[in-house]
């Protein structure tokens, strides 16, 4: 089965200076989601709206369907409209002089290939009950909460059943607790009418949630594109590690490698087994990044079993947050459950190899 | 007026509760006092003229005999009827033409990815600072079925069409040409504050960009669109200077020309001129109140997620035919009229044989600039006008600042009621304003009738909404803990108003009396009723000029005032602008 969506080296620059998107390549098969999530400014959006045709790229190539749309070498662009495709925008846009059915049935008044017009009405009920909102059709849009114009903003592009779905956003200007229940149910929707789809996202949950594979950007490059178990377990790059929440971390020298093992020098406090997607060799400087959940403490386990301190413990009811000091470098440790059963002062403590990520050491710059 | 500011402020910098209590109803008492001089006054007499048939002239006051009776024959009259329907027919087609206009200028300049954006943008802006009898007196020159330049022209080509701006036609494509910016501001910004979005997902839904145009665009801003076209309807109903330079050759008058011709008929019909001024004020009330409720109204294209990224339209070869009929327009607003008015001014006489007669260097000389200037009154009238125009700048933006602080900055009780009376003249067209204050002062002796005063205190009437907004929008932008900080360091209201918020308010205070400077030197309609052989100004000497009938004369004043506004308005943006420099980091 062909692709539905196949980005190939896609850059596009704004003004001179970096580009803002710098040579991105992912594909979507059909049914899938795809979530692109990273920090604003690092080319997530721009890469939807050339997607969308709503930005023009300065280079590569934007194929969707099987139909190549986008490719400036050979002066190619579809426009928007032609392309077969739905978008849910992050200000919501729907239509405040049109009811809500008005809104949903404009794309199928106006659309070209327009497949059967005579059944509108039905189209719009269906989609409208698909997304909760049958019952206020003929309301204004503008009379609507902004969860319930979202909804009609998602039955809008889902009515015409396009190939491609692509979503900017769309949850972040909700309140927290409508958020994630419009983000449990967009992706039932999504499932339910096995819809292909390009969202993006600063949102780690709901990455995770929606997504079959996120891909995390940084300054206009794709660094990962994987499943979310992937992601969170075997960061490709000290910066996913890190905005993925892995935000220990501890300095050391690499003394060997053997394929993705890595034995790190840590200082005073000994050496470290560790996972390494990276070819160290023996001698770099590497950062070790560490999830605090990860990390277990007062046991000692078969490897990588170290002493610290415990300096501060902030109880936080469902969980523990320790501080521990450790060979000179400071750990966060998370422990969970209401009962904190560790006291200030010597603790043993196990960071077990295969949660142990090694990077080679660029610099604060590379995370931050 | 300073007197009276004087003694009713608290005179002391210390804060002692006695004073203060009578300080506040004493100033705004004064206040009251001061505006109920300014508009009450003579719209009560305004009134009374309507209502009553004694002429204040030749009667006095004493024969005062009210009847609704008179008010009412007067509105069963059919020329009244023919000027007011004349006045509707000149204003809704002007209204309409302004909305195609201002319309298309606002998508191409906020929408399209034209260019020489910027330019056009303020070039098409240029109609506004145009005195209106100037932009009549040129379109006469150009479109007059006998001698119009452009009629020369077509028969030059060989194209058998004359154009006569002397109708109704020429009313309305004059009116719409010149008020189009109106529109335009309207549309512009509320084209500049739509998220793009809502376009864009029109388009992503497959609408084409005509559609999206028509479906969503201009849907979303009709408010504006709305509040535009009214804005503009109102502001062609009180213009004379058009209207008296192209309607009158045939025989078209409406309600603002009509007002004027009864008070020059001899005897002057001063009642019948108050009740058709009152049926204009209703109608421009009625309209301004209409579109401040458009305004007020829930506006549609606000929902704003992020800052928006402009996509201007990409219209590819299509962007040449939108620069050129920008060009276009800007040539026949701009270029055109100055080109007639120069041409006229220096050829000794107006005929012009065929088209190569045109270029006959020995037409042309300096003749009717010289014999502008051999008058006397020429130079009186520009002397006359700086006098006016100072005087209203300093008086009105004394009064605004006064106006405005308390309005915006205390809680002093009276407050709603200074700021209505202060809004009030927004409604009162300038001719209307020029028989209330005829009505109010012609028939006290020894009074103001006759001085200059009595021109500068009308506009600072009629231009007080205008000032006081202006002003109001400087003082939201000085934080009130700036002034409270005054306060906490021992200063007294006074002392505050002059350490802080007036060095803050500053530019806001220079640029409302600029504006003030400017709108009354180019003003026409209220300054026809008041000025007398002593007193006369410009736009008035220059009616004076066209209604004599010499072209020649005519334009060279026209260009004289022209030029003249355009050096003041240089030297008061540049005044302005170093004013605003001197304190940009305030707010």
């Amino acid at each position: 089965m062909s692709s539905a969506l196949l980005i190939e080296d896609l850059v596009k620059r704004f003004a001179a200076g970096k580009p803002a998107v710098d040579g991105v390549n992912f594909d979507v098969p059909a049914g899938e989601i795809v979530v692109l999530l990273g920090p604003s400014g690092c080319g997530k959006t721009t890469t939807l709206r050339c997607v969308a045709g709503l930005e023009h790229p300065t280079g590569g190539r934007i194929s969707i369907g099987g139909r190549v749309v986008s490719e400036p070498e050979r002066n190619l662009l579809v426009s928007p409209r032609e392309r077969d495709i739905g978008m849910v925008f992050q200000s919501y846009a729907v239509w405040p002089h049109m009811t809500v059915k008005q809104n949903v049935a404009y794309p199928l008044k106006h659309r070209r290939s327009s497949n059967g017009s005579g059944n509108v009405d039905t189209k719009v009920r269906e989609t409208l009950e698909l997304v909760g909102l049958g019952d206020y059709a003929e309301r204004p849009v503008t009379s609507l909460s902004g969860g319930q114009m979202q909804r009609v903003a998602l039955a809008r592009s889902l009515v015409y059943r396009p190939q491609l779905l692509l979503l900017d956003e769309p949850l972040s200007n909700l309140d927290a607790k409508l958020r994630i229940r419009l983000r449990d149910e967009l992706r039932r929707i999504l499932k339910q009418t096995g819809m292909t789809g390009l969202y993006v996202t600063h949102d780690q949950a709901e990455a995770v949630v929606l997504g079959d594979r996120i891909g995390v950007m940084r300054e206009g490059k794709l660094l990962q594109m994987a499943p979310p178990g992937e992601i969170y377990n075997r960061p490709a790059d000290s910066f996913v590690a890190n905005f993925t929440g892995a935000s220990n971390v501890l300095l050391g020298k690499v003394l060997e490698r053997k394929g993705e093992r890595a034995t790190i020098d840590l200082g005073q406090v000994g050496r470290i087994e560790a996972w390494t997607p990276q070819p160290l060799a023996a001698g770099d400087r590497a950062r070790v990044a560490l999830r605090a959940e990860n990390i277990r403490l007062g046991e000692r386990g078969p490897a990588n079993s170290f002493t610290g301190r415990v300096v501060e413990r902030r109880y936080q009811g469902m969980q523990t947050v320790y501080d521990v000091e450790f060979g000179g470098q400071k750990l966060e440790v998370l422990e969970l459950g209401t009962a904190a059963r560790h006291q200030d002062g010597e603790v043993a403590l196990t960071l077990p190899p295969d949660t142990c990520w090694a990077y080679r050491d660029e610099g604060q710059s590379a995370i931050d | 007026m300073t007197a009276t500011s004087a003694t009713a402020l608290p005179a002391s910098d210390e804060v002692r509760p006695a004073p203060r209590r009578w300080g506040a109803p004493l100033w705004v008492g004064a206040l009251l006092i001061v505006l109920a001089f300014l508009v009450l006054y003579p719209l009560l007499m305004l009134v009374f003229g309507a209502l009553s048939d004694s002429n204040p002239v030749v009667d006095g006051f004493g024969a005062f005999r009210p009847s609704v009776k008179h008010f009412i024959d007067v509105l069963g009259n059919e020329n009244v009827h023919l000027a007011f329907f004349n006045a509707l027919a000149a204003c809704g087609g002007g209204t309409i033409l302004a909305v195609v206009i201002g319309l298309a200028f606002s998508w191409i300049v906020v929408r399209t990815d034209t260019p020489f954006k910027g330019f056009i943008a303020g070039a098409s802006m240029i109609p506004l600072f145009v005195p209106p009898l100037v932009a009549g007196v040129a379109w006469g020159i150009l479109g007059s079925p006998k001698t119009g330049l452009l009629n020369t022209v077509l028969k030059w080509v060989g194209i058998d069409f004359r154009f006569d701006f002397y109708s109704m036609s020429g009313l309305i494509l004059v009116f719409g040409m010149y008020y189009a910016p109106y529109v335009y501001m309207f549309t512009a910004s509320a084209l500049r504050n739509m998220d793009p979005s809502l376009e864009e997902a029109s388009e992503v839904s497959g609408a084409s960009a005509f559609t999206t145009l028509f479906t969503v665009t201009f849907p979303l801003i009709a408010p504006a669109i709305l509040a535009g076209s009214l804005l503009s309807f109102v502001v062609m109903l009180g213009i004379y200077g058009v209207p008296a330079a192209l309607g009158a050759p045939a025989n078209i008058s409406v309600l603002t020309t009509y007002i004027f011709k009864l008070t020059a008929w001899s005897p002057p019909l001063y009642n019948t001129a108050a009740a058709v001024a009152i049926l204009l004020m209703v109608v421009t009330a009625i309209l301004v109140w209409a579109q401040q409720r458009v305004l007020s109204g829930k506006s549609f294209a606000t929902v704003a997620g992020k800052a928006f990224r402009p996509r201007p339209l990409k219209l590819g070869r299509w962007r040449w035919f939108t620069f050129s009929l920008a060009l276009i327009y800007i040539f026949v607003v701009v270029v055109l009229p100055t080109l007639a008015l120069i041409i006229a001014a220096f050829r000794k006489f107006l005929f012009i044989k065929d088209f190569d007669a045109l270029f006959d260097a020995k037409a042309y000389s300096w003749v009717h600039f010289n014999s502008v200037f051999d008058n006397p009154l020429t130079m009186l009238s520009i002397w006359n006008t700086m006098k006016v125009g100072v005087l209203t700048a300093l008086v009105g933006g004394a009064l605004a600042f006064a106006i405005g602080y308390t309005v915006n900055r205390t809680q002093v009780s009276g407050r709603r009621s200074i700021d209505l009376l202060a809004t009030l003249p927004v409604a009162i067209p300038g001719l209307v304003v020029g028989v209330a204050y005829l009505w109010a002062w012609i028939g006290l002796p020894g009074g103001l009738y006759g001085t200059i005063w009595i021109l500068a205190l009308a506009f600072v009437a009629r231009f007080m909404p205008d000032t006081v907004k202006a002003l109001s929008t400087s003082f939201m932008q000085i934080h009130k803990e700036l002034e409270e900080a005054a306060w906490i360091c021992g200063r007294g209201m006074l002392g505050t108003i002059r350490t802080i918020v007036l060095p803050l308010a500053r530019p806001g205070v220079v640029a409302s009396m600029t504006l003030l400077f400017v709108l009354a030197i180019r003003e026409l309609g209220s300054s026809l009723f008041l000025y007398t052989s002593d007193t006369t100004v410009m736009a008035v000497l220059l009616l004076d000029y066209y209604e004599g009938g010499n072209v020649g004369k005519t334009a060279a004043f026209s260009l004289v005032q022209t030029v003249l506004l355009a050096v003041l308005l240089g030297i008061t943006t540049w005044l302005s602008r170093d004013a605003a420099q001197g304190s940009a980091r305030v707010g």
